[in-house]
């Protein structure tokens, strides 16, 4: 059911596709007949197939991340631990240089596996600011809103290096998925120049079609929804656009690292 | 507003054939990803019979556009989005304008979007003096030169490396270089103070989901992410039949769009939006527009016969082994759309016998239907055109093409369903070629309106007895 009265242009829009149907007169037609159960029925199954995968198994979808991440030029880095993790990124961040200016400041998202990493301490002695897109209290004023939004809009355009977690990574296309969630925010895996994303093995799906048996099917994530902007990104921005040569950072992120917590 | 130039379509396929650095672009172009295309299908799990699924697939959200769209917009109103269904494409360029205009908004950025270039969007918004900036770099690259998009994917396939050094040192200030990651780099730096500074931005939409109640945006340089994320107002245009109705028909359809698009397994980025940003989330939109253009589509899905075409997603892969558009290249269709989706589309929102050379220049090879993820049916709909253009039709105001044509045939046809009658034909051909210019066996000038066929070639003459007789005379 609808919460709102329909507008004068959809009445008359779908009139004209009902009669363009062949249906105008018809009785309405119920949505869930349209919806093709047997297909959906084949996603139910292969989540129920999976649910189960040994950690071998799991670590063979890391090889097959690896693999597809290479012609990407995506770099995986698996690691054991989320130490280990905070340890190269920390190099990372201070072997790369800023793209646009000669400051660094790190942005990151209000994420329980990004702040574990705990790059805030490591970075300090570096001088190095980490910025988190803090998530705001719902009672927040528009103005107090307005100027969140700022801050979160100049801490992402003064980073060169935006760190995010995700909610799954597809193995066979190295496309990380991410919903938007209070304090995830969206330009952190877009602005800054270099792209650094925290995963656990075990956010590591097989193919498209797990990750959209996931999303249609896994309770919790049926019960969210896609949210309202679902991202799915596969390696650094790219075009070839000039006489079809590959070259990498068109507007996105020119380099994409995703770090693996296999323990 | 609309610039529709389908009448040129020889003169400008002329003009193309002569240009040897379009030749060499489509030729290296097609070459290149047309096979890899193929090869991409053939890698698929489930073979290319999964383009037949994906086929059944969208005739099914087709014949049901109206019971999706409506759950689709319900979806889109529950999150605080707002949807507007436009008729036709001066509402849906107006509305985007009265949302402009509220909002004082001077300048926009924009996605890669075919439906925008449908419906004169660019034109109309600068007309009213709001700045526009088109964001994909062969897009950017096509709007500096003031010039019309020449392929769906690859906007400036036709422009080489130098044509842009050139183009960036006089439009940008920066020292010439032919370098494509040091033009690119220009544009990068040039863009992202566009989207950092825009009111509005602008996308498409490439696959809309009802029961999940979002529109889908695909990219691989992450412009339209940008364009998207950064400035507080989103506006989707979407042509209404751009829709599906659930989820899992996504991983089908996606996997095959990536694959016919740009043989990639997948996209750089694929973002589902749904609504605004809630005021707990840091960035994104604070409203979003959605737009769902009919402007003619509704009639060509009361057609039986052409509705097929509505299953398209606009991927392109048929301009990439076209034979016809690997000659002529893009500017020739005239319109939006061009190579065979153009020839098929473009008669049939802009009108037939306007755009008749468009379906009558194709050459019915069907290699358009093989390339095709969704496996439309497009030689037949070029035969069904023609048919209309021959024989006249009211459904869709055509006019008999030629009756001069239409008469030579019907002759030719009383003609040949009289072997008596066709033999006497013959030997009258025979009698008469006489006094035909020709050498050897060959004919180099028929006579009145069929010497067109004998302008770039020679024809066989007719043989003083037919097959049968020989065969008979041999048998006896």
């Amino acid at each position: 059911m609808t919460d709102q009265p329909k507008s004068s242009d959809q009445v008359r829009f779908l009139d004209t596709i009902r009669a363009a149907l062949g249906r105008a007169d018809a009785p309405p037609v119920d949505f869930q007949s349209v919806i093709d159960n047997d297909l959906e029925k084949t996603y139910k199954d292969a989540l129920a197939a999976i649910a189960n995968r040994t950690v071998d198994q799991k670590k063979e979808l890391l090889k097959n991340l690896e693999q597809a991440a290479q012609p990407l030029n995506l770099k995986v880095k698996p690691v054991k631990d989320i130490q280990t993790a905070s340890a190269s990124i920390a190099e990372l961040v201070q072997s790369k240089q800023p793209e646009w200016g000669t400051h660094k400041q790190v942005v990151a998202w209000q994420h329980p596996l990004v702040e574990k990493l705990d790059l805030t301490a490591l970075l300090a002695e570096h001088n190095i600011p980490v910025v988190f897109t803090e998530q705001l209290s719902e009672a927040a004023t528009a103005e107090k809103i307005e100027k969140h939004r700022r801050q979160v809009r100049q801490s992402c355009e003064d980073a060169f290096i935006g760190v995010t977690a995700a909610d799954f990574c597809v193995a066979e296309t190295a496309t990380l998925v991410m919903k938007t969630r209070p304090g995830c925010a969206r330009s952190v895996s877009l602005v800054p120049s270099i792209h650094v994303a925290v995963i656990k093995l075990s956010q590591i799906v097989s193919n498209l079609k797990e990750l959209y048996a996931h999303l249609s099917w896994d309770f919790t994530h049926k019960a969210e929804g896609l949210t309202n902007c679902m991202t799915f990104i596969s390696g650094p921005s790219k075009t070839a656009d000039i006489e079809f040569t590959m070259v990498h950072g068109a507007h996105g992120p020119r380099e994409v690292y995703i770090y693996v917590i296999t323990d | 507003m609309v610039l529709i130039n389908t009448e040129k379509y020889i003169a400008e396929a002329k003009e193309a054939m002569k240009d040897s650095n379009l030749q060499k672009a489509l030729s290296s172009f097609q070459h290149r990803i047309g096979p890899a295309t193929a090869a991409t299908y053939q890698k698929l799990p489930e073979g290319p019979e999964l383009r037949l699924k994906a086929h059944d697939m969208r005739m099914r959200a087709i014949e049901n556009l109206d019971v999706l769209l409506e759950v689709l917009a319900d979806n889109i109103h529950r999150r605080g989005g707002r949807v507007f269904f436009a008729a036709t494409a001066k509402e849906a360029v107006d509305y985007c304008l009265q949302v402009a205009h509220q909002h004082r908004v001077k300048k926009i950025v924009k996605g890669k979007s075919m439906v925008t270039e449908e419906i004169g969007f660019n034109e109309a918004l600068i007309a009213a003096g709001i700045e526009v900036t088109e964001t994909d770099l062969g897009e950017y690259i096509i709007q500096l030169a003031r010039e019309h998009p020449s392929h769906i994917i690859a906007p400036a396939i036709h422009k080489t490396r130098k044509d842009i050094g050139r183009l960036f040192a006089d439009k940008l200030g920066i020292p010439y270089t032919d370098d494509p990651p040091t033009l690119t780099q220009a544009a990068r730096k040039a863009l992202r103070a566009k989207f950092m500074a825009a009111d509005m931005g602008v996308s498409g939409c490439n696959l809309a989901c009802a029961e999940t109640g979002h529109i889908t945006t695909v990219s691989n340089e992450g412009n339209i992410r940008m364009s998207t994320t950064l400035p507080p107002i989103h506006v989707a245009f979407m042509g209404m039949e751009r829709v599906v109705a659930s989820l899992e028909e996504h991983d089908i359809l996606f996997r095959l769009l990536a694959r016919g698009a740009a043989a990639q397994n997948m996209a750089g980025y694929v973002s589902y939006v749904g609504g605004p940003a809630t005021s707990d989330q840091s960035d994104g939109p604070q409203e979003f527009h959605l737009i769902i253009i009919d402007n003619g589509r509704s009639r060509i899905l009361a057609d039986v016969e052409f509705r097929e075409m509505l299953c398209c997603i606009r991927c392109a892969a048929c301009l990439n082994v076209c034979p016809v558009y690997g000659k002529i290249g893009g500017h020739a269709y005239g319109f939006a759309y061009s190579g065979p989706v153009g020839a098929v589309v473009t008669p049939l929102l802009v009108g037939i016998n306007r755009a008749k050379d468009l379906c009558q220049g194709e050459t019915l090879c069907g290699a358009c239907q093989d390339a095709c993820p969704v496996n439309i049916d497009i030689p037949r709909m070029l035969l069904a055109l023609r048919a209309k253009l021959a024989d006249g039709d009211k459904d869709w105001n055509v006019v008999r093409n030629s009756l001069a044509e239409k008469v030579a045939f019907q002759f030719w046809a009383w003609v040949i369903s009289k072997r008596a009658r066709y033999d006497r034909f013959l030997q009258l051909g025979y009698l008469a070629q006489k006094w035909m210019p020709g050498a050897d066996g060959m004919i180099s000038r028929l006579p009145l309106a069929l010497h067109g066929w004998t302008r770039s070639r020679d024809i066989k003459s007719v043989a003083k007895a037919s097959f049968k007789k020989r065969w008979q005379n041999r048998q006896s």
